[in-house]
């Protein structure tokens, strides 16, 4: 992995976006911050496995998404895991 | 509304010299913000700013606390990647620990510099709202 100095944009903004997950899930309740904390992480580190960081336009389409999962995430109202497990199923389907 | 009207007459006519107590009154008020993150602050037993060695104490624990990292590596000069085999989003998921150790929200631009425990240390050792 490329040292800290010379993160990319992109990189930068994968990173935010995780640490804006992690944020949010600091204001749920215990159990689900835990698990949201684990799909998450599972989330973002199989993507960086699998996706090669040079297929700018598919990160690019990953970080919309993301945001737009963040924001739902942000309703008090929303626990998390049936956002997530909802848009797991329809990227199974694209 | 007629007390408002007063108040500039009055204020015209009268002439006092503050008194320390008022002139203490005055400063307070003029920094509202100090005075309201002073009484935010939750009680604890180190009151006065942190000590260095408490800090660096601390830290420590949080690195090694990590699920991935070898509390045998940790040291105040580990680098988080380079020393701890750390990723970046290891990495992000440490400082927010250490956000939550000392209560404080770190901005994204800091925290991507933050590194390596040096740079840590560094960082919440100056940082006057750590607990």
């Amino acid at each position: 992995m490329a040292s800290r100095s010379k993160l990319s944009g992109i990189q930068r903004q994968v990173l935010a976006l995780y640490r804006g997950f992690l944020r949010t899930a600091r204001l749920k309740s215990p159990e689900e911050r835990h698990r949201i904390e684990s799909v998450v992480s599972a989330e973002f580190r199989e993507n960086a496995r699998n996706i090669d960081r040079k297929n700018f336009v598919y990160i690019e389409y990953l970080l919309r998404r993301g945001k737009k999962q963040l924001e739902q995430l942000k309703d008090p109202d929303i626990t998390g895991l049936s956002t997530l497990e909802i848009n797991k199923n329809f990227r199974l389907v694209l | 509304m007629a007390a408002a009207a007063l108040r500039p007459a009055i204020l015209r006519r009268i002439r006092l010299s503050p008194s320390p107590a008022a002139a203490a009154g005055a400063a307070a008020a003029s920094q509202p913000h100090a005075l309201a993150r002073w009484l935010a602050r939750p009680m604890s037993s180190h009151d006065a700013h942190l000590t260095r060695d408490e800090v660096v104490d601390r830290l420590l624990d949080v690195l090694k606390c990590h699920p991935k990292v070898d509390p045998s590596k940790v040291s105040p000069e580990a680098h988080f990647e380079k020393d701890l085999g750390l990723d970046s989003l290891d990495t992000v998921e440490v400082v927010m620990a250490i956000e939550e150790e000392f209560k404080l929200e770190i901005p994204d631009q800091e925290a991507d510099k933050i590194d390596s425990l040096p740079l840590a240390i560094e960082y919440v050792a100056n940082h006057p709202m750590a607990a």
